[in-house]
């Protein structure tokens, strides 16, 4: 059934129109929250409450975005307040993550190639690391990354999500993926050496 | 460093996802082809991404969908009673 239909079902008072709709994104919306807020329990609370926030204000929901965007701004909003109190770090500017030999590679000093990590490094501690890179991305970052490569939003919708420019959220899609990257690289290098 | 690194980093998320204007794409992939340390740059960085999006598949644990069911049909039925 298409989405218009189950809102309209979900609007007069049908319950499993709205179970519908939910089951359409509670899996991506689960592991997208359980990433930002770092522990299980902590996302199984932010979960629950963003469907029972979602039911207190159905009245609101008027169709301008979809469901899942208006569900996702939900999710997010309780995922913010989580870390309102945390002070959070910022990222370097893009430049830092350059790499430091020219063109002609003329013995400066290279980037690590990492070749294949999944040969070097155990499934479990693979995940790990991966893990702790995106556990040490300031709140916002880890936002934006994960909701353009994890979640597959468009920029335009992270932006409006997040009430910022596309610009702003451009920049920090590719900050955040460039200190992954380092954060990755340092992790792996160390790992190749053992 | 050279300049024209700097001059393509700002651009490689576009030119890895795909929306970059094609002159520019050209450019860099002519850039790439003669600057190592740019290429293994766009070859981590697109590892970066398929690594993360693969270590985080996850479903909800079926405990909590099971119980959310009961507690969300709970708040449904106040609410449309209120109605």
């Amino acid at each position: 059934m298409i989405e218009r239909e189950l809102i309209a079902r979900m609007q007069a008072g049908d319950f499993e129109a709205f179970s519908e709709l939910i089951d359409a994104h509670k899996d991506k919306i689960y592991a997208l929250v359980h990433r930002l807020v770092g522990n299980k329990e902590n996302a199984e609370d932010i979960i629950q409450e963003t469907f029972l926030k979602a039911i207190d204000n159905i009245g609101q929901f008027r169709g301008e975005s979809s469901f899942g965007t208006w569900i996702y701004a939900i999710a997010l909003n309780l995922s913010r307040a989580y870390f309102a109190k945390q002070k959070q770090a910022d990222l370097l500017p893009i430049d830092s993550y350059l790499p430091t030999s020219d063109e002609s590679n003329d013995g400066h000093s290279q980037l690590f190639d990492w070749q294949d990590p999944h040969r070097m490094l155990e499934t479990k501690e693979l995940r790990e690391t991966i893990n702790r890179a995106l556990d040490s991305l300031p709140y916002k970052y880890r936002e934006a990354f994960l909701l353009r490569y994890y979640n597959e939003l468009s920029v335009k919708e992270i932006a409006e999500l997040s009430g910022q420019s596309e610009a702003s959220a451009k920049s920090r899609i590719l900050r955040a993926r460039l200190a992954l990257r380092d954060y990755l690289s340092k992790a792996f290098e160390g790992g190749y050496g053992k | 460093m050279a300049n024209k690194c700097a001059d393509y980093i700002k651009d490689l998320n576009d030119y890895l996802d795909g929306t970059l204007d094609l002159g520019l794409c050209h450019e860099i992939e002519e850039h790439v082809g003669h600057c190592q340390n740019c290429r293994i740059m766009i070859n981590t960085m697109k590892q970066t991404v398929i690594l993360c999006r693969n270590g985080i598949e996850e479903k909800l644990p079926d405990t909590l969908e099971s119980k959310l069911k009961n507690v969300l049909r709970a708040r449904w039925e106040e609410h449309f009673k209120k109605k």
